[in-house]
This record gives C-alpha cells, sequence and structure tokens, in this order.
C-alpha cells in the first residue's frame, strides 16, 4: 500500500461544490432529468464544471480555485446561469435548499454509473435516502500537517457553519422542527462523524493504512466526515453546510471559511485537544436543531453561550484577517443577517406559513435560487446581499 | 302476497352498477393474463378482455350493455382529458419554440401523408380528409396510463405528452370545422354549415373555460387541501361532461380545455396538483374493456389492407415532423426515435370523433368505419407496446427495486 501524498496548494485558496435538486414544473416534485441536463447544458462553454450525482434528480456544480469572494460568486452566478438556461429549455426547476421537503426516497431513481450502483447495493436505502444537498467548501493548505491543524481547528466552528447554511427544515412532507435535517441523514452512514484525533500527516496516515488493511476503505472518498482532508487537492474540505438557497449565500459561507481558515493557520487560537470533540457532538446537534438560536459550548472555557453570539464574537476576531482577504464586505453582510437570527430554514418555514402548501415551498426555492422571486415576497437574495 | 311481489324477475336484469363491477372485473382479470402470461402491457389486456366480450367473441357486452356505461364511460373520457390538458404547458412551448413547432409539424404531416395515400388509393377527398384528421390525434388514455403505469419520468414521457395534447387539439378542430363540409355535403344548408361547427368549437370552448375558472377560484376559497380540492375537481369534471353533453357540445374540446386552462390560467398556484390515483384507474381500465368491445375485427377483412397504409402513413408523417424539429428543441440523439414511436397509439377517442358526423349522417359514418375503426384496432393493440417500448429504452422507467444479497464487496 502507498502512503497518502499531501500534494501542497496555495494556501487559503478556496473551491465550492453545491448539490442541487432537478423539479419538475408541475408540482415541483423532485424527478428524473440529470442526464438529459448535462448533455444540454454541455453543448455551450460555461465556467466551472457540472457533474451527476447518486440520484437521477441531483446534480452537483463546483467551481476552479479562487483567491477571492468576487471572482467565486461571479464565477457560481456564471455556472447558475447556464444551468437555468438549459432547465427551462427542458421544462426542468432547480433549487438549492439542502433537502426536498417532500420527496419520498424511495422514488428515487440511482444513477447509472458504476460507482453509484455499487453505493446502492452497499448501503441499501441509505443511498436513496442520501437525496440531499450539501455545499462542500475547499480551502487549500501549504502542507499535510497544517491540514491536521486545520481540521481540529476548524471542528470548533462546525455549528457555524451549519447554522448559517441550514436550509433543510422540511423532510419526507413534515417540519422536522430541525433547521437542518438534512445532517441527520448523513449521520446513518459508517464512516460519517468526525476525523479521529491526530495531529501530523504522519500519524493520518498510520490511520489510513490501518484502515485500508483491514478492507474498510479504499480511498479518501469513503470517509463521509464533516471536515476531512483531501490529500490529491492539497485542501480540507468543509461538508456540514447545506446547500443555500441562493449562490449569493454559497459564496458568503466560502469567504466566512477562508477568513477562518487564516485566523486559525496563523494565530493558532484553538489548541487540538480530546476535549473538542467531547463536546463536538452535542454542538452539532443543537446547531442543527435550533440553528442560530442555540447553544454552544466552548471546551475551552467551559462556557455556554448563544451561537449567534459567538459567531458576531469569532466575526469580531477574524476582522483584520478579512482585511487581509478582502473578504471585508462580505462579512458584514454575513454579520447583519446573523444579528437578525434569520437563515434560509427560517424563510422556508415563513413561506409554508403564508401559502400552506409544500409545493409552493419548493417552487419559492427554485424561484430563490434563479434570482425570479415574486414581487411582495421578501427574498433569502436581499437577506443574503 | 305473492312470491313474484318481492322475487326478482328471471333472469334479473343487470343495472349499471353490476355491469360496472362485471367490466372492472374482466378488465383487472384480462390485464393480470396479459401481464403475467402473454408479458404485454396491462392496457392490451385490458383491450383484448373486450375484444373477447363483445361483439366479435362471446357477445356478452353488446351494444346495448355498452350504452348503458354511456356516463361513466364519458366521466372516463372527461377525466382522460382533463388530465392531459393539464400536462400542456404553454409556457414551455413560449420558451422552447421548436417544440410548438414540432408539434404543428407533426400533426401536419402525418394529415398530409394520410390524407395523399388516401386520395392515392381512390378516396373521396371528404372522407380523406376526415381520416386523416381523426388520425391526427394520439391516444391519451395510451400514453397517459402506459406511462403512469411504468412511473416514467423524463423528456420523451413529457413531451410525447405535450405532443399528444396538442395534436390532440388540432385533431377535434380540424374534425369540427371539417363537419361544416359534411353538412354542405349532405346539403344541410349554409347556415348550419356554418353556424354548427362555430357553435362546437366556441360553446365547447366557453365551457371548458368557465369550468377552468371556476376551478380556480374553488381552489383559492378551499385552500391548499389535496382531499378538499379532489372532490371539487370531481365534481367540476363530472358537471362540464354532463353540460357538454346536455348542450350538444364537444365533450372532447369542453374537457381538453378545461385541463389546458386549469394548468395554465393560474399562475398563482391555487389548483394543486391532483392526483386521480387508483380511482381514475378504475375509469382507465372501463375505458379499455369498452373500447376493446368495440372493436370490429370484421372490418379488417373490408378496411384491412387501407388501414395498415393508413397506418404506416400516419406513423411517417409523425417521424417525419418529430425526427425534424426535436433536435432542434435540444432532444437527445436517440430519444427523437423514442418519441416518435410513443406518438403511434391512436385509439377510443377515433372512434368517438368518428361518431361525430355519424349521428348526424349514419351514411356517412359507415363510409368512414372501415379504414378508421381498422386502423384503430391495429394500433391499439400494438400502441401500448410502442409507448412501453419507446419509455423503457428512452431509460425514463422506473427500475425495479435493486435490492439484491451478496454483491456488495465488503
Amino acid at each position: 500500500m502507498e502512503a497518502l501524498r499531501f500534494s501542497p496548494s496555495e494556501p487559503l485558496t478556496m473551491g465550492v461544490e453545491l448539490e442541487l435538486q432537478i423539479l419538475n414544473n408541475r408540482d415541483c416534485n423532485l424527478t428524473r432529468g440529470a442526464a438529459d441536463l448535462l448533455a444540454l447544458v454541455e453543448k455551450k462553454p460555461h465556467p466551472g464544471d457540472i457533474k451527476p450525482e447518486i440520484t437521477e434528480s441531483m446534480v452537483e456544480i463546483s467551481t476552479s480555485i479562487h483567491r477571492s469572494h468576487g471572482a467565486l460568486l461571479d464565477e457560481l452566478l456564471g455556472i447558475r446561469d447556464a444551468m437555468r438556461d438549459a432547465a427551462e429549455r427542458l421544462n426542468l426547476r432547480i433549487a438549492g435548499g439542502g433537502t426536498h421537503p417532500f420527496q419520498r426516497w424511495s422514488d428515487q431513481r440511482i444513477f447509472p454509473k458504476p460507482r453509484f450502483h455499487y453505493l446502492s447495493e452497499l448501503y441499501g436505502y441509505l443511498a436513496k435516502q442520501f437525496t440531499v444537498f450539501g455545499q462542500h467548501i475547499h480551502i487549500g493548505c501549504p502542507d499535510g500537517d497544517a491540514a491536521m491543524y486545520l481540521v481540529h481547528g476548524m471542528s470548533r466552528y462546525i455549528p457555524h457553519f451549519i447554522a448559517l447554511a441550514a436550509s433543510s427544515p422540511f423532510y419526507q412532507g413534515a417540519d422536522t422542527l430541525f433547521d437542518s435535517s438534512r445532517l441527520n441523514v448523513v449521520n446513518a452512514f459508517p464512516l460519517s462523524g468526525y476525523m479521529p484525533f491526530v495531529e501530523t500527516w504522519d500519524d493520518f496516515n498510520g490511520y489510513f493504512e490501518n484502515m485500508q488493511g483491514f478492507g474498510i476503505v479504499e480511498s479518501m472518498k469513503d470517509f463521509y466526515w464533516d471536515i476531512r482532508p483531501k490529500p490529491e487537492f492539497g485542501t480540507i474540505e468543509i461538508r456540514v453546510c447545506d446547500t443555500p438557497l441562493t449562490v449569493e449565500r454559497a459564496a458568503l459561507l466560502a469567504a466566512y471559511a477562508q477568513t477562518l481558515a487564516r485566523y486559525l493557520l496563523h494565530e493558532r487560537p484553538v489548541k487540538p485537544c480530546v476535549d473538542l470533540y467531547r463536546v463536538y457532538g452535542y454542538n452539532r446537534f443543537l446547531a442543527c436543531r435550533f440553528g442560530l438560536d442555540g447553544n454552544i459550548i466552548d471546551a475551552a472555557t467551559r462556557e455556554q453561550r448563544l451561537l449567534k453570539t459567538d459567531i458576531l464574537e469569532t466575526l469580531r476576531l477574524t476582522a483584520h484577517h478579512a482585511a487581509e482577504l478582502d473578504t471585508t464586505a462580505p462579512l458584514a453582510q454575513l454579520r447583519a443577517l446573523t444579528d437578525e437570527g434569520r437563515n434560509d430554514s427560517a424563510w422556508l418555514r415563513r413561506v409554508y406559513a403564508e401559502s400552506g402548501s409544500l409545493s409552493d415551498v419548493v417552487r419559492a426555492q427554485s424561484d430563490a435560487w434563479t434570482a425570479e422571486v415574486r414581487k411582495g415576497r421578501e427574498t433569502p437574495r436581499r437577506m443574503a446581499v | 302476497m305473492a312470491l313474484q311481489d318481492f322475487l326478482p324477475a328471471l333472469p334479473p336484469s343487470a343495472g349499471p352498477l353490476v355491469l360496472f363491477g362485471l367490466i372492472l372485473l374482466a378488465g383487472l382479470i384480462g390485464g393480470e393474463v396479459a401481464r403475467r402470461a402473454l408479458a404485454l402491457p396491462k392496457i392490451t389486456g385490458y383491450v383484448l378482455i373486450g375484444l373477447v366480450l363483445g361483439p366479435a367473441g362471446i357477445d356478452w357486452l353488446d351494444h346495448s350493455l355498452v350504452e348503458a356505461t354511456d356516463a361513466i364511460l364519458d366521466f372516463a373520457v372527461g377525466l382522460v382529458l382533463f388530465e392531459l390538458g393539464q400536462r400542456l404547458d404553454l409556457r414551455w412551448l413560449r420558451r422552447d419554440r421548436w417544440l410548438a413547432v414540432t408539434g404543428i409539424a407533426e400533426a401536419g404531416l402525418s394529415f398530409a401523408c394520410m390524407y395523399f395515400v388516401l386520395i392515392w388509393f381512390g378516396t373521396e377527398p371528404l372522407f380523406a380528409a376526415f381520416a386523416a384528421a381523426i388520425g391526427m390525434a394520439t391516444s391519451p388514455a395510451v400514453v397517459l396510463l402506459v406511462a403512469k403505469e411504468m412511473k416514467a419520468e423524463g423528456q420523451v414521457t413529457e413531451r410525447a405528452l405535450c405532443l399528444t395534447a396538442m395534436n390532440g387539439l388540432v385533431a377535434f378542430i380540424t374534425v369540427t370545422l371539417l363537419t361544416s363540409l359534411v353538412h354542405i355535403e349532405y346539403k344541410a344548408g349554409f347556415v348550419v354549415a356554418l353556424f354548427h361547427p362555430a357553435y362546437l368549437l366556441f360553446g365547447s370552448a366557453l365551457l371548458g373555460y368557465i369550468a377552468a375558472r371556476l376551478a380556480i377560484a374553488g381552489a383559492w376559497l378551499l385552500g391548499k387541501r389535496e382531499e378538499r380540492q379532489f372532490a371539487l375537481l370531481v365534481a367540476l369534471l363530472v358537471l362540464t361532461v354532463g353540460a357538454a353533453e346536455a348542450l350538444k357540445l364537444s365533450v372532447l374540446v369542453a374537457l381538453l380545455t378545461f385541463g389546458i386552462l386549469a394548468r395554465n390560467l393560474d399562475p398563482r398556484h391555487r389548483l394543486m396538483s391532483v392526483s386521480t390515483g387508483n380511482a381514475g384507474q378504475i375509469f382507465y381500465v372501463v375505458l379499455f374493456v369498452v373500447m376493446g368491445a368495440g372493436l370490429q375485427p370484421g372490418e379488417l377483412a373490408t378496411g384491412g389492407l387501407m388501414a395498415i397504409v393508413f397506418v404506416l402513413s400516419r406513423f411517417a408523417g409523425k417521424s417525419l415532423g418529430v425526427m425534424l424539429f426535436a433536435p432542434l428543441s435540444r432532444l437527445r440523439r436517440g430519444s427523437a426515435g423514442m418519441l416518435s414511436l410513443a406518438l403511434v397509439p391512436m385509439s377510443g377517442m377515433a372512434l368517438v370523433l368518428a361518431q361525430g358526423p355519424g349521428n348526424l349522417y349514419p351514411e356517412f359514418s359507415a363510409k368512414l368505419s372501415a379504414v378508421v375503426l381498422s386502423a384503430a384496432m391495429i394500433l391499439e393493440l400494438i400502441g401500448p407496446l410502442a409507448v412501453q417500448f419507446a419509455l423503457r429504452h428512452a431509460g425514463e422507467t422506473a427500475v425495479m427495486p435493486d435490492a439484491r444479497y451478496g454483491s456488495a464487496a465488503v
């Protein structure tokens, strides 16, 4: 067995992957459209990369590598527009959001590709239940050891990302009372959760070889951790975010991750220790369930405080790093959103309260994504910009 | 009190309910036999059992019995057309003009092919035009039911339904307009020739419009509750079908208009997408069994060869239209052929259409029937197979559950 090599990348560069929903135009249920959509969208040059996902009603878009929030947002907007044009020709809709509010998992169809069929055979119904939609944020790291530190350091802030991105209050036709119900689906997988407590790249390699030796994993792809190193890209990958309702919010979250990463790598404020992971699972639950209004337990100070307060405090602490990275403006938006205590889940619940129909919720979700929001309705875009 | 006062006369006369139940049972059996023993679509089974029970077979389900189910059948036809109408999304046609062009080309070219072939075989022009107009329509019942049964989703399915709604509308309008020529042919006078088609078209469309407005307004009052909106829709469907009959309007045009407008006049989506589900299924079964009973294999002897030519020219026209324009509307390569196949069924609606002027001028109907009924017979049997094949090969049908043991490697 060969040791995993961490190919270094330019520190603090970033890239984003978003899993998106493909809907029909009648009742806005998920529909089989990935193959047709991909075939059409690939006929014209477009920015970024668009790929199939495990079921036929999902696609994944990914950006190239960026240094700045502005360029990242531009690319995301470009991909979004290319997809919207193709979808319109096929009478399909595209939407963000961490879950589809009323799809039935058993209706989903596995995309015809060997790896997806393999996963479906291995995981049974979990594979179809995995029709949930997340945002992955990659942050470039100079070397494997820095990546290890960054994974542990970021784990302190995982609740921030969960609450700020939460957009999956409804699942299988009901309000779950969670702000992010999507992560509960991820929890069912045996290799989900967090990376074991190893502090150097050599130690990580030892762990990986062990797992390979047991025959449990073949590659890093088999780990479904909340944050994982991605040695072939030279990045760490934050995977807890729901796909937000707009690309604007997706870009804000990336800017926040980039700024936090600089703060962590330059100041090393979080001391990696086992205590971090003693509070981890509970903090994660609180963020999923209560969003910005939940509490967070700080392992270092043993203090409980409102998650919202913790985010605002972190934004203050990282302000000069934001200035260095030119993310001051997007983080000011994020501060405003946090201050008002509103995330996409809150918006979706309001739409449902107004209309009383989950079909209408998805339609609004899709209108928000393509920025065609009906007059008079408060937009998540406005919330995000 | 004597025995005969409370005992039924022998043999007891079967009321419409008994008849409905028996037809439904027969359909279920036919469908299952077709599926299990013959590996055919269930719809083909419904039609075959109808054929066996009807005048062509054991002659149980004869004309007088079929008449007793008229009300149920009319509702079934209305339901099919309403559902189909809802599949026609005018905004899609506006965004993708080539799809609209495909629809017009496919209907127009198939009309032209059928018309000229019939003329070439020495058919009178009016009769040829009538037959060609009827032939333009794809059977909505077959396409809808096969798509539902196979849980098909995707571009071929959506486009097949959209084109079926379009060619149905074009066919109904053309047939209605041709009716005026039939009137002239039979010297009914100019006023009748002008007024009758106008009354049929505008009256039926207006009825459909009113029904759609009522449905949307009612849905707004009821709120987004599926069970309430379902009851509202059933009520309006029954009423519209009944009103169309009472006013001697076209049930086909009225209900198709109702469906199209209910979908397209509702920008705020007041009307939920209500599924007719298992309840709707029952009416489809009865519809197909009775259509099967209406088939007349005897006509094949006289109209058989012509019918085959008619069917082939129809397919040629439809395929040409689809093949020419579907690629421009961004259908994936290979899918256009499947889409042409999915438009093959022509069925019971043809019978209804053929009866239109037939009721007024029986001798006209007799002339028309040999070819059209033979063609309907052929296509009603192979149509479901064609649609099933097309949707399966387009990869749009639900795959059977893939749970199997053992092969997972880990």
